[in-house]
């Protein structure tokens, strides 16, 4: 009576395994399509993180000049910086 | 004389029995394979090499205290050497073709009744007394057909460890032969103006959703499936090391020097696994058949998946990307590619094929959680 039990665990594995596969894709469709659309929203409201992650400073920009443009330029500076830090990242991701 | 005697019997010519002449022999055609075939070199150099190096006679490199023993001993006996791969892997890959289209997830998960049906062959085989396998031999030849190296070695190891050698070469062989054996099938299942099916351009997947993204994975196998969390827990640890971008140091690590120095040891130790009296018998060349039948039944499955998703899930899906659900990273999907340029010079199906990709090898991975829940509970 060996073989025939070998045959039923099989196939009850063989049901149970391939059943289990599809019901835990399915949950993470789901889950992963949630996600996708928390944080669609959440960033509509915060912004898009930069693709390299958050930029540390890497020189202190000199300050001359009146006060209130250099703030805007210093924002400017900022925002160039994680444009080219993405567009980097973005590019050697694709050339990899 | 006597003295002279003596070094004649300690010779390698003495001493080596027919057996592991072909084992030295085989050794050299994995090499040769590897070599001037190109065929996954970076695997099968270090196993063909440590397939010579165990069959040595009378040096006893593969033995107890031998350096391929020791090996073997530390990294697959223990699991670790297929886990720190698996970290590797999961820090080269991109989840974003997934993210963009998580539908492309059922194909990885159709792609897997390869290894199921394969498991219910090896059954069936031994219930005509072909073979003789137990369920557990079952379950570790069936996992070839997930098409991921270092999957079936951990299980291998867990269930079958006699059998892993052949496991292993028949795994790593299958996949350097993705692009002989996918095509046909591939052809056979669809119709030209199938593959011609053009895909849409991908939505753009934020960095946020793609650092979030393993840890929901190992959130979900937390609480579903324990048994898979070494292997994708290891996967999820990499790839967050790559996509949070405050650790590029370790995550550069991870995918090259690290993966490059386990992937030598690795290698050694599988070899060491090609001895004479473990390898040269009947059941390896049962396990290369049903490596191959069960690689053959998860392309068709991932084919015939996307075309179903394409008729009841609005359509759009290219139906060859689905054979890019076996997991054989990133092979598959070049595959899958080819054939759509082949049907349409203008048809890049690389990235789409890429989301099947990588949902193949959570597929596999969690079709071997199950098998190691099954058998050993």
């Amino acid at each position: 009576m060996e073989a025939p039990s070998l045959l039923n665990e099989g196939l009850t594995l063989m049901l149970f395994g391939m059943g289990f596969v599809f019901v835990f894709l399915t949950l993470l469709v789901f889950a992963t399509k949630m996600m996708s659309l928390l944080i669609t929203q959440y960033e509509k409201s915060v912004g898009v993180l930069p693709e390299g992650g958050v930029p540390s400073p890497t020189a202190v920009i000199p300050r001359h000049g009146p006060i209130a443009p250099l703030e805007h330029t210093h924002q400017e500076d900022k925002n160039l910086v994680s444009v080219l830090t993405a567009a980097v990242h973005e590019y050697r991701s694709r050339h990899k | 004389m006597d003295k002279l005697l003596h070094l004649w019997h300690n010779t390698g010519l003495h001493q080596m029995t027919p057996g592991q002449g072909v084992m030295i022999l085989i050794g050299m055609l994995l090499l040769y394979l590897a070599i001037n075939k190109n065929f996954e070199p970076l695997l099968l150099v270090p196993i063909g090499f440590g397939g010579v190096l165990a069959n040595i006679p009378g040096a006893g490199l593969a033995e107890y205290g031998g350096i391929l023993h020791i090996f073997y001993t530390v990294g697959i006996e223990s699991g670790a050497f297929p886990l720190i791969i698996f970290m590797g892997v999961g820090a080269m890959t991109d989840f974003g073709p997934l993210l963009a289209n998580p539908k492309t997830l059922f194909l990885g998960a159709a792609a897997q009744l390869g290894i199921f049906a394969t498991l219910m062959g090896a059954i069936l085989l031994s219930t005509f007394g072909i073979f003789d396998f137990s369920l557990s031999d079952a379950a570790a030849i069936a996992i070839i057909g997930g098409a991921d190296g270092p999957t079936s070695i951990y299980v291998a190891s867990k269930l079958a460890p006699d059998l892993l050698g052949a496991i292993a070469v028949a795994s790593y062989s299958y996949m350097a032969l993705v692009p002989l054996i996918q095509p046909p099938i591939m052809r056979a299942l669809t119709t030209e103006a199938e593959r011609k099916i053009k895909m849409v351009q991908q939505r753009h997947v934020s960095q946020r959703e793609k650092v979030i993204f393993p840890l929901l994975l190992l959130l979900l196998v937390a609480f579903l499936l324990p048994d898979a969390a070494p292997l994708l827990g290891m996967f999820c640890f990499g790839n967050l090391m790559k996509e949070c971008a405050v650790v590029d140091r370790l995550s550069n690590t991870t995918q090259n020097s690290l993966i490059n120095t386990v992937t030598i040891f690795l290698g050694l130790a599988v070899g060491s696994k090609l001895s004479a009296d473990k390898f040269l018998d009947f059941t390896t060349l049962g396990i290369l058949l049903l490596g191959m039948v069960a690689f053959s039944i998860g392309t068709a499955s991932g084919v015939l998946m996307a075309k179903l998703l394409n008729k009841f899930g609005g359509g759009g899906i290219n139906p060859l990307i689905g054979s890019a659900g076996v997991s054989a990273v990133p092979m598959a999907a070049r595959v899958s590619n080819k054939l759509g340029l082949e049907a349409d010079p203008h048809n890049f199906l690389l990235m789409h094929a890429m989301g099947p990709n990588v949902a193949g090898v959570i597929g596999s991975a969690v079709a071997a959680g199950i098998m190691i829940n099954y058998v050993n509970g």
